[in-house]
């Protein structure tokens, strides 16, 4: 294997080859959102794009502290569709409209994706949290075309998309189509000792429910 | 063809030129009302600057996710991306280069290149064959006037079967699905994010959606609102290496249960439309030979 694959501490998940996006499912109070943010954390020299739909970037970045995911203003950013104060946010933080606005958030990705990639970056992780606030907002077509896109531009640039959901709260038929657009799925539920997770349509990696520790204090 | 729009002449041919010499088809307008114009089924790709003189070029992508939905669209343009106005668009989603960008005509290029290659601003999920399922359906698709009324029979057939008001064969080709035949409805043809069919031939089998309006994909759609249908089912039209090429449909106006019986039936159906389309196709190569 070509050790090009974007790969992960401390997570019981191979790595995954560039280009790759993966639907992320789970309940937040399993830990998924933490385990969104950990597969953010990249080595040295990689990028990060957060797209937040429902928290303030400040706490966004707060909560990549306690997950281990560093930010610094020329590597990382935050599309922040909820606004508010971006004091001491230790990234670029860039204002859309809101969560409906997903032509903003589309531009906003691609403008500050080409300044990483001018700037040397060429491998960036990006991550949405979440898809479950955009569908409260817009129809499924609609993110249907935005997740397709956001999917292609990653898969075009080399990037490591994670596309948080809640597939509590959308029926099946939802949770299958936006699944589709993606290379992967990673489920995540609450087991008996703690968070687990498992991996589904990622080549090498294990099919089985694996524990996985939130390291969250 | 790609559309090319831009007031200034000099920023469009460079445009169109680069387009060109990558190998793409270009037509340019100067003007959004010049633009529409050109709106058609052939429609590859849109580039277009955001301030042009008749309107914006976010305007102009909107017409043509109306006219021609699922066309990329590229907003390379002068005006600085806070100075546009996308929360009024959006539900548009565009690719977005702006002039200034380094290599930023190639970077036109590379987008295009992979958005209509892997066709990625659709808003519908593609089947994982589809190349290979449009080729097999190159090689299958009749015209209905040739089929003469065997389609319209089994239709006919379906209908009774089943006890459904609506039973139609309908083929999904790159942007649309057009109908065979059709019994208790009567489609024109559909562009391929409106209909149900293009969701079903992911499933690889019978799908069946016992209310229309239990399901977050279909509930808002006016189409299938105006033809007043509640209920669907349909059995792929498979060809013998796996390309489902279209769909055998049954309709009604009310939610409805179908059985494990209903749905081998609807399969059989299926098979014998596929068989149809077989022999059609062996019938053309030996009139051919």
């Amino acid at each position: 294997m070509s050790d090009d694959r974007y790969a992960f501490e401390r997570i019981p998940l191979d790595a995954i080859r560039p280009g790759t996006t993966v639907l992320l499912a789970g309940p937040s109070h399993a830990g998924t959102r933490e385990l969104g943010l950990r597969l953010l954390a990249g080595r040295d020299g990689e990028g990060a794009i957060l797209v937040t739909t429902n928290r303030r970037s400040q706490r966004i970045a707060a909560d990549c502290e306690r997950a281990g995911l560093r930010l610094a203003a020329d590597n990382s950013a935050i599309l922040d569709c909820v606004g508010g104060e971006d004091a001491d946010v230790p990234a670029q933080v860039l204002p859309v409209s809101g969560p409906s606005d997903l032509t903003g958030i589309g531009m906003r990705y691609s403008d500050v994706h080409r300044k990483f990639a001018r700037s040397g970056i060429d491998r960036i992780r990006t991550g949405l949290f979440s898809l479950s606030t955009l569908l409260s907002f817009g129809d499924l077509k609609t993110v249907s075309r935005f997740v397709h896109t956001l999917v292609g531009r990653i898969d075009a640039l080399d990037g490591l998309g994670v596309l948080l959901i809640d597939p509590a709260i959308h029926d099946d038929a939802t949770i299958s189509t936006l699944s589709q657009f993606c290379a992967g799925r990673i489920d995540v539920r609450e087991g008996e000792d703690g968070p687990e997770l498992r991996a589904r349509g990622l080549p090498s990696q294990s099919r089985k429910w694996q524990a996985f520790d939130l390291g969250w204090e | 063809m790609l559309l090319c729009v831009d007031s200034d002449a000099a920023s469009r041919e460079a445009t169109a030129e680069t387009l060109r010499d990558a190998g793409f088809a270009v037509a340019e307008a100067a003007t959004a009302g010049a633009a529409r114009e050109r709106f058609d089924d052939d429609l590859e790709g849109l580039v277009t600057e955001q301030s042009l003189p008749d309107g914006t070029g976010l305007e102009l992508v909107a017409d043509v996710r109306e006219a021609v939905p699922d066309t990329p669209c590229v907003l390379f343009t002068d005006v600085p991306i806070a100075e546009i106005d996308t929360a009024a668009f959006g539900d548009l989603v565009v690719e977005y280069v702006p002039k200034d960008a380094p290599e930023a005509r190639s970077e036109v290029v590379d987008l295009l290149n992979h958005a209509v290659a892997f066709r990625s601003q659709t808003a519908y999920p593609l089947p994982e064959n589809e190349d290979a399922r449009l080729a097999a359906l190159e090689q299958y698709a009749a015209n209905p006037d040739d089929l003469g009324a065997s389609f319209d029979r089994l239709t006919e057939l379906a209908a009774e079967l089943f006890g459904v008001k609506a039973a139609a064969v309908g083929l999904i080709d790159t942007h649309e699905q057009r109908f065979l035949a059709c019994t208790g409805v009567s489609f024109e043809p559909m562009d391929r994010e409106d209909t149900i069919c293009t969701y079903a031939i992911l499933d690889g089998d019978v799908t069946v959606i016992e209310d229309v309006l239990d399901d977050r994909r279909f509930r808002d759609n006016e189409g299938l609102q105006a033809v007043d249908i509640r209920f669907y089912a349909s059995a792929p039209v498979e060809t013998p290496s796996g390309e489902a090429i279209g769909t055998f449909c049954v309709y009604d106006d009310e939610p409805r249960e179908f059985s494990a019986r209903d749905r081998e039936l609807l399969s059989l159906l299926g098979d014998e439309a596929m068989e149809q389309l077989t022999l059609r196709r062996r019938l053309r190569e030996v009139a051919d030979e």
